[in-house]
């Protein structure tokens, strides 16, 4: 088991960017996805943006494999849910009692795009920054240690759960249990599962917290810090544009709405 | 002088109805290295997290007696200000990671940043902890990536270099091997001859016995027997109350009752039993096979 974290070292320039420019950047270009009208603009923004940040970035197979294994099931389903089951519309075709509309396949592509650009945004984010480095700067700029600290481990809660999960099928099928085979076999291997996997993390939890309590962690001094994050004023001026740009882009969609 | 002070401390944690700690009086010199053993649910980590001041500040429950360590009482005081006289570390490793840190050296600077320490002197203390627990090697390692043993001394180490009073530890080599154990053994010694005291609850007998000054054996939330190791260890009490024994010990006392030992006093460790034996056996030798933490055992 690894840093529980899907970070990926690499000597970039935008590994090297400050992680609160990375984070904002990431909350602005999903904003902007979502704000912006039309079924290509998810897609414009993953290929004229998050494309050209990943390669930047040097990791960009990387970024790809990872959105395609996680949205491709997410995808199928938006696709053959929408497509088969819109209400009243344009029949492409007819199979049997199923009738897939022109405008469910429209609606399917804008979803695909949004849910390719928004994992995309933030796998990036992750595969550049280090968590770590994220708290520091959070901090650094700030913010509340123990906000800076649930924001952290809630980054790493998917890689953690994944690999307790792990650990808990083998020690199941060490024991017999079979997981693979048809759906009744897969389901019926849930419980066994889940069981261990939600009480272990609850009291995870309860150890964690006697843990970092007795570091300090609600102490009132006022903190320190190891690593020193620098900041540059481009950096800080790049923040303000995105977030003013988004703020814009907000205010013309609603304009433009009314 | 004494530094632990527990007065008639019982405490029972919430929703349940038989004390977790009945009636403790205990007192723990400076510098002195007390071992408490117990079989399960004799109430021992309840106890570490008594003097460690998570009860009552984060385990409620009714508390009545008092707990002072270095002259503060623990219900007076806040837990943020108790955990800088007193240190806690227990057995899993796994959840004494913090999860906020990428490397080991990292993750033992963690509660030096929480309480303020200046850069300069954290990188000090960090390089002087890793170096006193053996584990400077490890510094740029994930500690996700280590063995259970190894993450049990980035645990220790993570606790020692925030420089406690007093070092409460629950079964801190549980995942560690007969090597890794005397290491911290002897670590936990050195620290206890420069001043801290150290309360430890352990069940390698073996080791107690040579490392520890005094051994404590709770029984059902008590205190059943209190004195040297060797008294403690050998006593007939703790094999009619099911407490585990040091085989030694056991193997020692089959003999005596049939006329193969003859000292008075029954060994706990390899070496006292033998010396015990020697009279009574021939020469012969005994082979170990060993190796460090992480090393592929797993």
């Amino acid at each position: 088991m690894d840093a529980l974290s899907i970070y990926v070292a690499r000597a970039s320039g935008l590994h090297h960017l400050n992680p609160i420019t990375k984070f904002v950047l990431t909350l602005c270009l999903m904003i902007c996805g979502l704000v912006l009208p039309g079924t290509w603009s998810s897609y414009l923004i993953l290929l004229a943006i998050i494309v050209p940040l990943a390669i930047w970035g040097k990791v960009l197979s990387r970024l790809a494999k990872l959105v395609f294994n996680i949205s491709l099931p997410l995808i199928v389903s938006v696709f053959i849910i929408q497509t088969l089951f819109w209400g009243k519309g344009t029949p492409l075709f007819e199979v049997g009692p199923f009738a897939p509309k022109l405008e469910g396949f429209l609606f399917s592509i804008t979803s695909a795009g949004r849910i390719l650009f928004i994992m995309a945004d933030f796998i990036l984010f992750s595969l550049t920054t280090r968590p770590d480095m994220l708290m520091i700067s959070l901090k650094q700029a700030g913010l509340p240690a123990g906000l800076a600290y649930i924001i952290v481990t809630t980054l790493q809660l998917v890689p953690r759960f994944v690999a307790k999960a792990n650990t808990i099928l083998d020690a199941q099928r060490s024991r017999g249990l079979e997981t693979q085979g048809n759906l009744y076999v897969r389901a019926k291997a849930l419980l066994p599962l889940i069981l261990p996997l939600v009480i272990g993390s609850l009291l995870e939890v309860e150890e964690r917290a006697i843990a970092i309590e007795a570091r300090g962690f609600s102490s009132k001094k006022v903190e320190t810090s190891l690593i020193e994050i620098p900041d540059s004023k481009n950096q800080k001026k790049a923040r303000v544009f995105f977030i003013l740009s988004t703020i814009l882009l907000i205010a013309t969609r609603l304009i433009w709405l009314s | 002088m004494a530094i632990v002070n527990l007065q008639n401390v019982t405490y029972k944690y919430p929703l349940t109805d038989s004390p977790a700690l009945q009636n403790i009086n205990l007192q723990v010199n400076e510098g002195e290295f007390v071992a408490v053993i117990g079989p399960n649910g004799a109430g021992k980590s309840t106890l570490c997290y008594t003097i460690a001041g998570f009860v009552p500040h984060f385990f409620k429950g009714a508390i009545t007696g008092t707990v002072e360590v270095a002259g503060n009482e623990s219900s007076k005081s806040s837990l943020h200000e108790w955990v800088l006289n007193v240190g806690l570390a227990f057995q899993n490793p796994f959840n004494q990671i913090s999860g906020a840190k990428y490397t080991v050296y990292e993750e033992i600077a963690f509660g030096l940043e929480n309480i303020g320490v200046p850069r300069d002197e954290m990188i000090t203390r960090v390089e002087d902890a890793l170096k006193l627990t053996g584990i400077s090697d490890l510094a740029d390692r994930s500690p996700y990536s280590l063995s259970g043993g190894q993450q049990q001394r980035v645990a220790l180490t993570s606790i020692l270099v925030m420089q406690p009073k007093v070092l409460v530890l629950d079964e801190p080599t549980s995942q560690m091997d007969p090597i890794g154990t005397r290491e911290v053994f002897g670590v936990i010694r050195t620290m206890a001859e420069k001043g801290m005291t150290v309360i430890l609850v352990e069940h390698k007998v073996e080791w107690i016995a040579q490392f520890a000054d005094r051994v404590i054996a709770l029984h059902e939330g008590q205190i059943l027997l209190e004195g040297k190791p060797q008294e403690v260890l050998t006593s007939d009490l703790l094999r009619e109350k099911d407490f585990g024994i040091s085989r030694y010990t056991s193997t020692a006392r089959k003999a005596q009752e049939m006329g193969l030992w003859k000292k008075d006093i029954l060994p706990v460790t390899l070496d006292e039993a033998v010396e015990g034996f020697a009279p009574t056996t021939s020469t012969g030798s005994v082979h170990r096979l060993l190796s460090p933490e992480g090393r592929g055992k797993k």
